[in-house]
């Protein structure tokens, strides 16, 4: 009796067991395991133009050993050259014997040279991979990637930790960052507008330090000379880089930086400052609105709105205590900020249009309401296309 | 044990079948049909609840799809037709097995991993294939909730980031680009057939053929849903999405504090996929039986026999995925001969036998 009931559940404790190896099988992800010692885990790229056709610095992360006291990241920066990125990344493999793994490379930065060419090209290859994930944050920056890749940072024992950093939802919040993500860049690319943006890292050296490059933790050349001194240096991405049909065409300044994040409707604890008569007074955005909008009704007419509420964060000057307890904004002020927002937004139009970039979506919007229109418009309306600029400031009660 | 439930197939409709939709078809409908791709998927799945109507229809004269052939045809042409459905179950299995094993060696690993990895899967389903087809139904009962939570989990970690004004404006890829896209998207759409293999083993309700389509039409608005979702977060950059439900909730600002959390919702789709790319196969062994007669060690020949035949193309398929899709693409109109006119073409039913 017991055996024949034993027999009779056998079918789905099998069932069972086998949807068991399937799963097992394929969610396994080969248990996760990465053997360290042969495999180079990328965290971030730089990709420049080279003689060759393109060059491609990649900081890879290295195990540091057993030592607690040192802590942190450490890394080393690999140089290779070669006629595709993808030539580029298996000559890694060549150099150093590490396969390269691209699964946790969350930075690509495009140096300057690379950039001035259609940028598409650099990015083909993270593009077509399967294993590349396209959500890491892009950006160009001054000079050669390859210098920003293998710099030594004050604030971060790997470079491209410090300058993600930048690129934190709190930057985004400020206003003061415009974070751009490989996967959206080549939506914009690829989009009706072929045109986008992407933010441009400066680096500044730190005054009064240095240090030597191969001591310690932190990043080391792998080509680099044993003692060679490294300043240590900061970051900022307060400039951005416009693009159009994939070029870089212009770089916005911060103040017209800021007030693509006012008019995007990005601002949440942002700050800028305007003038109370000849004095500084910055303010705190406490809430953002802004909108684009475009009216064909006659010749095309662009609305670019922005709305804020702020608070009086700080005077440049000495204040009494009854000023320093409110935080109200004076109407003066308020009108001087409108002001300036809106000469800013009237100065980022400009840069826009000078640069051939559709950086306001203006192209894209028009498709999607009358593709007929769109096709009449589509050489001109960059051109044609009157700014009509609303700023309303107020303040916090 | 060969009997399953009206709420289970309801199960199927509105929760399982969905899931195989979700792989593949949203980036061949992208290269058709831009961001038409909500277009084509409608019109497909209007016809294709039809179809399911009349499917569900038939299941009122208590009769097996093998019984109802030989009421109208004899039973050497029925026999025939069996063994028709049988190739066209085959043919309709063949995407979405190769899609599945690709999506699992893509996602689920870093790297490329072994051809094994995926071989387990034909172990799983040669066991579930020799099992009566009414088995299903119980798996239907436990799919449709993981089918729900996961199909909802995507969702809610993609819409925040897609651009629903890009299905704007509509009708921009033409007629050619729509009809193209209809063409294309066929090979996904062999439900009805499926269901057809269920006739006789289902109590008929009242209103259980609207109710059946009702449900698939539910389930085909979760699909449109996504694909609009889908088209939203990549815009132009679609076609070179494979494995969208995959892709899309990634972008979730959370995920890159927590890590791929939404992979514990494609994890629960892909444990309904396997169940629903084993399905073809289990019903190709069921009209076998149904046309040959259940004999006792039938089923699982047949169930090992088309199991190591997939195993085989799997293996010899393995980088011709492309050219699988070629292929069944210009065969497209074998699915809605299946699909479309068989259901219609068995409703009439005989005079003389309704008599009876």
């Amino acid at each position: 009796m017991k055996a024949r009931k034993l027999l009779r559940t056998i079918p789905m404790k099998l069932y069972a067991l086998l949807l068991i190896v399937v799963l097992f099988s394929f969610f396994s992800n080969d248990f996760g395991l990465v053997d360290i010692q042969k495999t180079a885990i990328i965290l971030a790229a730089g990709i420049d133009k080279s003689e060759e056709g393109f060059m491609l610095t990649a900081q890879i992360a290295v195990p540091k050993g057993t030592d607690r006291s040192q802590g942190g990241t450490s890394s080393v920066d690999v140089t290779t050259t070669g006629v595709t990125v993808s030539d580029c990344v298996s000559s890694i493999f060549g150099e150093t014997g590490w396969v390269p793994k691209l699964v946790f490379c969350d930075l690509i930065v495009l140096g300057e040279e690379a950039a001035s060419e259609d940028v598409i090209g650099y990015l083909n290859y993270f593009l077509r991979s399967e294993y590349m994930n396209d959500s890491c944050k892009l950006a160009v920056c001054e000079g050669k990637a390859e210098a920003l890749i293998a710099s030594k940072s004050a604030l971060a024992d790997v470079s491209s930790i410090a300058i993600l950093n930048l690129f934190s939802d709190a930057a985004a919040k400020s206003g003061k960052v415009l974070a751009k993500t490989l996967k959206d860049f080549a939506v914009d690319y690829y989009g009706v507008s072929k045109s986008s943006y992407l933010p441009y890292i400066r680096m500044m050296e730190q005054r009064g330090s240095s240090q030597t490059g191969n001591g310690g933790s932190g990043s080391s050349d792998a080509g680099g000379e044993e003692g060679e001194i490294r300043p240590e240096v900061v970051y900022s991405a307060e400039t951005t880089a416009l693009f159009a049909d994939g070029k870089m065409a212009a770089v916005l300044p911060p103040d017209e930086t800021f007030a693509y994040s006012l008019l995007k409707g990005n601002v949440e604890s942002g700050i800028f400052t305007a003038q109370d008569g000849e004095k500084p007074v910055t303010l705190s955005v406490l809430s953002n609105s802004g909108s684009i909008a475009l009216d064909m009704k006659g010749a095309p007419k662009v609305k670019l709105k922005i709305g804020v509420i702020a608070r009086l964060c700080c005077r440049g000057t000495t204040a009494p205590m009854e000023d320093v307890s409110n935080d109200n904004v004076p109407e003066a002020v308020l009108e001087n900020a409108e002001e300036l927002l809106k000469e800013n937004t009237r100065k980022l139009w400009q840069t826009a249009k000078e640069s051939g970039c559709d950086l306001f979506e203006l192209k894209k919007a028009l498709y999607r309401s009358s593709p007929k229109k769109y096709d009449e418009w589509k050489e001109f309306l960059l051109d044609k296309a009157e700014p009509e600029i609303v700023t309303d400031v107020r303040s916090s009660k | 044990m060969n009997k399953v439930s009206v709420r289970q197939l309801y199960f199927f409709l509105a929760c399982i079948a969905p899931v195989g939709k979700l792989v593949v078809m949203p980036v061949r409908l992208s290269a058709k049909a831009g961001n038409d791709l909500w277009i084509p998927t409608l019109l497909l799945y209007l016809l294709q609840a039809a179809a399911v109507f009349c499917v569900l229809l038939l299941g009122k004269r208590r009769k097996s799809l093998y019984e109802l052939l030989c009421e109208r045809i004899g039973s050497v042409c029925a026999k025939i037709v069996h063994l028709l459905i049988v190739c066209f179950l085959l043919f309709c299995a063949l995407i979405p097995l190769l899609e599945q094993k690709l999506f699992v060696q893509a996602v689920f690993y870093d790297t490329l991993p072994s051809i094994v990895a995926f071989a387990p899967f034909f172990l799983f389903s040669a066991y579930l294939c020799s099992k009566p087809l009414g088995s299903e139904g119980r798996a239907f009962d436990l799919l449709a909730p993981i089918s729900v939570v996961g199909l909802v989990g995507v969702l809610l970690l993609s819409v925040s980031n897609a651009d629903y004004g890009a299905v704007l404006p509509l009708f921009a890829s033409g007629a050619k680009g729509i009809f193209g896209a209809v063409a294309g998207a066929c090979s996904w759409f062999f439900d009805p057939v499926l269901l057809l293999l269920f006739l006789g083993k289902f109590e008929y309700g009242k209103g259980t053929a609207y109710k059946g389509a009702l449900f698939y039409l539910a389930g085909g608005a979760a699909v449109i849903f996504f694909l609009i979702t889908f088209y939203g977060i990549f815009e132009g950059t679609a076609i070179n999405q494979l494995f969208a439900f995959t892709k899309t909730s990634k972008y979730y600002s959370a995920i890159t504090v927590l890590g791929r959390v939404d992979y514990l919702f494609i994890f629960a789709l892909s444990l309904v996929m396997t169940f629903y790319t084993a399905l073809p196969l289990h019903c190709a062994v069921e009209s076998c039986l149904q046309a040959f007669g259940r004999k006792k060690y039938l089923p699982t020949i047949l169930s090992v026999g088309f199991n190591l035949i997939f195993l085989i193309f799997d293996g010899l398929l393995d980088y011709h995925f492309g050219d699988v899709l070629g292929v069944v693409g210009k065969l497209f109109w074998i699915f809605p001969l299946f699909t479309l006119l068989l259901p219609p073409l068995l409703l009439p039913s005989r005079r003389s036998h309704e008599g009876a």
